[in-house]
């Protein structure tokens, strides 16, 4: 009798395949097949009870060492809610919802065929007003803080998540050389320009794996303008956190910031100006 | 209503609030979505920060943002696909970004045979009470001697994560997931039948 069941005299299942069988992680035919073998295996159902049992007694002493230390749900549910509202009255009207909402009046039709009007007027000009080729989302207001991509495209090193996300800031931003600060400097035209009055900073910043290269440094002006060097410093925030808790791959996020910091902020803070520097 | 609330929270007022609650209170449905994630996951989630070392403080702290993160997710439209595997992954990242920032790695958890003693379960007599310590007391050694990786997928699969769902959260294969909790299992086997 027992010769005719082909699963006692099958190999032993491996030891992966028992945690998988357990775990219920086996295409259906590979579970059938192993389930009759179990029921068949003396040896194999020993060994499956014996790995059950060690997710078991795993399980309940993690969840015991644990759980009296979990505080009840309603303390944090209110502040959590409290901060879920202020996000909401923060986060601005995708642009195409307020078109659709205009759009439905002609006086809507008549503002947005208006504002296409002067967005291409405004691009055509912006190709005669400079040679920083800035794109159609930066404004003539943000050119004097854009570096220029001919001089400074962006340079970074190969690097890893978890380095990015594992090291402080701290430990990878410092400042330039006072030589190298006054190459690019010199590269920009202002090699007479006050330290006071210019950040030498990285276009793509080392947090993000951007190099202490020439090619990645520009000056960025300090005085108060819309678009200054803090700003970029929330940017640069912003996305590392994105980064690191999985939101954004490092790639986009060293691209979206050495082609345009300032469409890369208006496109991560959902926002067309910069928010108060302490939001 | 607010002026500058987004058309769809408009449209999808919450429905059971008081209605004297002023319209401009009531949560959008992102709102009501993430507060419902909140109370489903908030448990285990805190748990897995915990285990992971992070104060009761910190942790909390962190599953807010995780919740807050969420919110952003869903407010942009973004994938609805697993949003467990989803939290699970943004969780694990804050929570080790936080432990960096406070540079002491608190093993409390791992470290403290008396943890287990301070939350007992309840036992028939003193003396199985006794013989389920001593058993969770070499568990905890095995464990602590577990490569970190190896720790972190058992920690997920003991809140309850799939192998795709931990391979995504840790940027891991599903093969080295397997291969991970068969050997870490492997271990704690010897040591529970012992």
């Amino acid at each position: 009798m027992l010769r005719k069941n082909p699963h006692l005299f099958m190999r032993h299942i491996s030891d992966e395949d028992l945690v998988r069988c357990a775990d219920g992680e086996l295409p259906s035919q590979r579970a059938a097949e192993l389930d009759a073998h179990l029921e068949a295996c003396w040896d194999c159902r020993a060994r499956m009870e014996s790995v059950q049992s060690a997710m078991t007694s795993f399980v309940r002493a993690h969840h015991a060492e644990l759980e009296g230390q979990l505080p009840p749900a309603a303390g944090p549910r209110a502040p959590l809610r409290a901060r879920l509202v202020q996000l909401a009255s923060e986060q601005p009207v995708e642009w195409w919802k307020r078109a659709l909402q205009f759009g439905s009046s002609l006086a809507g039709v008549a503002v947005v065929g208006s504002l296409l009007i002067a967005i291409a007027s405004g691009t055509l000009w912006l190709r005669h007003a400079g040679q920083r080729g800035l794109g159609s989302t930066t404004t003539l207001l943000d050119m004097e803080t854009a570096p220029n991509p001919g001089l400074t495209p962006g340079a970074t090193r190969e690097v890893t998540i978890s380095e990015v996300c594992s090291v402080p800031q701290e430990e990878v931003v410092r400042d330039v050389s006072v030589s190298l600060r006054q190459k690019v400097l010199h590269e920009y035209g202002i090699a007479d320009a006050r330290r006071e009055d210019y950040e030498i900073d990285y276009l793509i910043t080392p947090r993000l794996g951007g190099t202490e290269d020439i090619r990645n440094l520009w000056p960025e002006p300090y005085r108060d303008r819309v678009w200054n060097a803090q700003v970029k410093d929330a940017l640069e925030e912003r996305l590392h956190e994105m980064v690191c808790s999985g939101q954004l791959d490092l790639h986009t996020a060293q691209h979206d910031i050495a082609t345009d910091w300032i469409a890369a902020y208006k496109k991560y803070f959902q926002t067309s100006k910069p928010l108060p520097l302490s939001s | 209503m607010r002026a500058d609330m987004p058309p769809w929270s408009q449209e999808n007022a919450f429905q059971a609030m008081p209605s004297t609650v002023a319209a401009s209170e009531r949560p959008s449905r992102v709102e009501q979505e993430v507060m419902g994630l909140f109370e489903e996951f908030r448990g285990p989630l805190l748990r897995y920060s915990l285990s992971l070392g992070l104060s009761i403080h910190d942790a909390e702290e962190v599953i807010q943002e995780v919740f807050l993160a969420l919110f952003r997710h869903l407010h942009w439209g973004r994938s609805r696909k697993n949003l467990r595997g989803w939290l699970f992954r943004v969780a694990h990242h804050l929570t080790l970004k936080q432990r960096l920032a406070n540079h002491t790695v608190i093993q409390r958890i791992a470290g403290d045979p008396s943890v287990a003693e301070e939350h007992p379960d309840p036992a028939p007599d003193p003396e199985e009470q006794l013989s389920v310590a001593q058993r969770r007391y070499r568990l905890r050694a095995v464990f602590r001697a577990l490569p970190e990786n190896d720790q972190h997928c058992l920690r997920l699969r003991a809140e309850g994560l799939r192998y795709r769902e931990i391979a995504t959260v840790l940027g891991m294969s599903l093969g080295s997931v397997s291969t991970s909790l068969t050997r870490s299992l492997a271990r704690l086997a010897r040591a529970d039948g012992r």
